[in-house]
């Protein structure tokens, strides 16, 4: 009973310091990645914390809600969508910190739990009641299911190919993909399909996060932010966090996958440092790891494409990328097989 | 999903930065009607113009009348008060004059490429051909005197004159131009997410194009070889004698998309160019005005009787300034003024028609739409809540009614 | 492609013009206080061509108050006013003491196309390369020529 207590206790706090992680370091990482866009597109950009100051002048602001709008569904929906995607990241690791919700639920729960936060801003979408948020609200299902099918085949290719080689092991668990890097167990075959299912995540990473070229949902130009068309003050500022929050999870996701290496595992056996300065060393790589999954998968496609129509992207995601990672199955099959 | 709504598309839209409204009936993602509404804004320039200014003071009022074109639009005006009033213009000036409108025609087409840019969500492009677009404002600053507003358009002439180093200045600022080109084209033309986007998207056919009256790059893109410049020459285009531009010219087909619109702008900055250039070389040498004396001029216009029509090709296609003068009047009589929005705002029609969402701001800025200088047209009375087409006859009636009501106003 | 492009960029000096900081100072007034007391430096503006049409310049010793200036005046800026100083005027009917005539322009409404300086016979207007006039008040002090 008491220790059922303490470890109710334990996981409070512990969502507590990752729900605060999550925002702060979401918000840092946006100012990084307008920086650099910025630089990219030949000019000086605001300064790294912009978002912070962003943020700030959100919550002060009125928040107004529209004469026919679904008032508690049209309110309810940031604050879930901040609550769902803070949630996801309890799941995932942080560096070598284990996850919080560790033994609670593996990759495939995450799967579900990343289509929350879309639900959450399709629902708010709707409750509106504007014309151009409904546009943006259709256009974010068609996106969601679009990237769902190849995002899927990722996760399962390789948790398929590791459960082969430990049959023993709970295949989907986020700390098996940490124990067996993918790139350690894989043959040649597989580490090409590993690179190709690399390649897939990081274009759906652009989609989940909704940014050029996938940013059709909420196209500044066509449907005037679609979705948060109507939105102001406190909740665009909580759907502002959730967005930055969703790309944290989905950098952590890609780097739980594919780059769970820590340089403890590697460098402790030559310099010797407590535990607590190893796991501070790893947390700090991970964030660097983060960073740069960022920079492929967000800011260089954002500032390097032209944003597609509904068409193309559904093309993109179902042609494309499903054939990619089906080639990518199909070559780590051939690599279990042989 | 036959079910159809209706979504408002401006006044106040990101897409389209100035006030008129696009009505789109949509099913889906695909547009199943399009109705435009024009005259959101009535500023009263002409009124002005007939009103308050005198011919001098209305330069300046044409200068404003939209913020891009404030070379053409005076030019324009200018041009017909010199016809009216029967003044001639020194070659030099009319060799100045080209070479303004020139550089106006490059920053425009580079501003225009930028918005265009922006409006599929390509930001990078955006900023980066701004940026080279620096170049012209800052030459056009110094040769001028500011940025923007250029003020150089005199009745019987131009007001500044283009000295040697000014002349070295643009030479460098033509080479400039010449060797990012390719990087220009090479961005625009050549990169596949852009022509994704516009290729097979707002077609305007050649039929369309000349039964809706399109003008300028709009009509050009879709192989109707139509230039003011080169049709009724004026200023030193007669000497250099300018060809129109169709994208037929760079690939040797026609599609009437908005990337032929994309084809038909760059390849026209490279023309002016060209133009720009020649002028240089073969600038003739003379007084800048036909009547140095201000005050002598504006006695010369107030003494004036007749009227005249200006013709210009402005970036965005032909502009046209009716003037009419009554001796003892210092305003004029009678003011017009057609800006080439206003014939490319009814092709909107027929390139939405079919298309989706998504391609409403790319196909809207294709046309470079300038509501400033649009939104000057009556607005026809909805009171009676009846609904009638206006049918070509029935147009060509009311503009004779209205030729004759201004033919009586000028008796 | 746009995608090599980028990469050149991202090592390239931006273009931005970083007047008057690099980033927006939060306060402009608190900022260019801090400059004047030396505290912070303020990045110059890009210098301004020859023959620029800035703040106009009046010479109001020659000026003779023919009004020409006022007549062409696009944006009706100038405003033809009575001289503060007294002179003594010989007229037909002999030396009397009258005010003549001078302008006030008022610079918040000038649009600078420096009209009124190619028609001024006696070339008492001038345009000066001075364009930093935001204000908060249209009738400031400094936005009104002559100054009081």
């Amino acid at each position: 009973m008491v220790d059922n207590l303490i470890h109710l206790i334990e996981i409070i706090i512990g969502t507590i310091l990752v729900g605060a992680f999550g925002i702060l370091f979401g918000l840092l990482t946006k100012g990084i990645d307008r920086k650099l866009a910025a630089h990219m597109q030949w000019r000086i950009g605001p300064p790294i914390i912009q978002p912070f100051r962003d943020v700030k002048k959100l919550f002060c602001k009125e928040n107004i809600v529209p004469r026919n709008a679904v008032t508690w569904l049209y309110n309810s929906a940031p604050i879930i969508c901040l609550a769902s995607t803070i949630a996801v990241l309890l799941y995932i690791p942080l560096g070598s910190i284990p996850p919080v919700l560790g033994g609670y639920g593996d990759v495939i729960l995450i799967l579900y739990l990343l289509t929350i936060p879309s639900l959450a801003m399709v629902a708010g979408g709707f409750a509106s009641g504007s014309p151009f948020a409904t546009v943006g609200a259709q256009r974010e299902m068609v996106l969601m299911m679009s990237y769902e099918f190849p995002l899927a085949t990722t996760v399962i290719a390789l948790g398929w190919k590791i459960s082969t080689l430990h049959p023993g092991s709970v295949a989907f668990s986020l700390s098996t993909f940490a124990r067996y890097p993918v790139w350690n167990i894989m043959g040649p075959f597989g580490i090409i399909g590993a690179a190709i299912l690399l390649v897939v995540m990081l274009l759906v990473t652009t989609g989940e996060i909704t940014k050029v070229p996938f940013d059709i949902a909420e196209a500044e130009t066509e449907i005037a932010e679609g979705l948060f068309v109507e939105y102001s003050g406190k909740n665009l500022g909580l759907f502002y966090l959730a967005d930055a929050v969703k790309t944290v999870v989905m950098a952590s996701l890609i780097v739980a996958l594919f780059f769970p290496y820590n340089l403890s595992t590697y460098l402790a056996s030559h310099i010797s440092l407590p535990t607590i300065a190893w796991q501070t060393v790893d947390f700090l790589f991970y964030l660097f790891k983060i960073e740069i999954v960022i920079f492929f998968a967000m800011t260089f496609i954002r500032v390097s494409v032209a944003r597609f129509k509904v068409d193309q992207v559904v093309r993109v995601y179902w042609g494309y990328l499903t054939l990619a990672a089906l080639i990518a199955l199909l070559l780590i099959a051939l690599d279990v097989l042989l | 999903m036959n079910e159809s709504y209706t979504i408002p598309i401006g006044p106040l839209h990101p897409a389209i930065h100035e006030p008129i409204t696009l009505k789109l009936e949509v099913s889906g993602e695909r547009i199943v009607g399009v109705d435009v509404f024009c005259s959101q804004v009535h500023r009263g320039i002409e009124w002005i113009g007939m009103n308050r200014n005198n011919a001098i003071q209305s330069i300046y009022l044409a200068e404003r009348v939209c913020g891009i074109c404030n070379i053409c639009h005076p030019l324009c005006m200018v041009q017909a008060i010199e016809k009216a009033a029967e003044i001639e213009v020194p070659e030099r000036a009319e060799y100045i004059r080209t070479i303004m409108a020139e550089l106006e025609r490059i920053h425009s087409h580079l501003l225009w490429a930028g918005v265009a840019a922006h409006e599929i969500g390509f930001d990078t492009v955006f900023h980066y051909t701004w940026a080279l677009r620096e170049n012209v404002m800052d030459l056009i600053e110094y040769l001028t005197g500011n940025r923007v507003t250029k003020a150089i358009m005199m009745i019987g002439g131009v007001r500044r004159d283009i000295k040697e180093e000014g002349a070295k200045k643009i030479k460098e600022g033509m080479k400039f131009y010449l060797e990012n080109f390719k990087k220009i084209e090479e961005i625009y033309l050549h990169d596949p997410t852009i022509k994704m986007r516009t290729r097979d998207v707002g077609i305007l056919t050649k039929e369309d194009a000349l039964k809706l009256c399109a003008v300028g790059p709009t009509a050009r893109a879709s192989g109707v070889p139509k230039d003011v410049r080169q049709d009724f020459p004026y200023a030193a285009y007669g000497d250099y004698g300018v060809k129109a531009i169709t994208p037929d010219v760079y690939n040797g087909e026609v599609h009437g998309d908005v990337f032929d619109r994309i084809i038909v702008r760059l390849l026209e900055v490279k023309q002016s160019v060209d133009i720009i250039n020649w002028v240089l070389d073969n600038m003739p040498s003379g007084p800048l005005l036909a009547e140095k004396n201000l005050v002598k001029l504006k006695i010369r216009l107030k003494k004036a009787e007749g009227e005249g029509i200006g013709r210009v090709e402005a970036p965005r296609g032909e502009d046209i300034h009716y003037v009419r003068l009554k001796a003892g009047e210092e305003p004029f009589l009678s003011w017009k003024i057609r800006a080439p929005t206003y014939n490319n705002v009814l092709p909107w029609i027929p390139m939405l028609l079919g298309g989706q969402i998504a391609d409403v701001p790319i196909v809207a800025a294709s046309t470079d739409p300038c509501m400033s200088c649009l939104n000057r047209v009556t607005v026809v009375d909805t009171d009676k809540k009846k609904e009638f087409e206006i049918t070509k006859e029935y147009m060509h009636e009311l503009s004779v009614r209205k030729t004759r009501r201004l033919m009586r106003n000028g008796r | 492609m746009m995608m090599n492009e980028v990469w050149k960029l991202l090592f390239k000096k931006p273009k931005t013009n970083k007047f008057p900081a690099k980033y927006a100072p939060k306060n402009v007034h608190h900022f260019l206080r801090r400059v004047q007391s030396g505290k912070a430096k303020l990045v110059p503006p890009v210098p301004t061509p020859p023959d620029f049409r800035g703040k106009i310049k009046y010479d109001i010793d020659s000026c003779v108050g023919c009004g020409l200036c006022a007549q062409v005046c696009p944006s009706k800026a100038i405003e033809i006013v009575r001289d503060k100083k007294w002179i003594i005027m010989h007229c037909k009917e002999g030396a009397t003491l009258a005010a003549p005539l001078k302008i006030k322009i008022y610079v918040s409404r000038c649009v600078f196309c420096a009209q009124c300086v190619d028609i001024c016979p006696r070339k008492c207007l001038q345009m000066s390369d001075e364009f930093l006039l935001a204000n908060e008040n249209k009738l400031d002090k400094s936005l009104i020529v002559p100054g009081p």
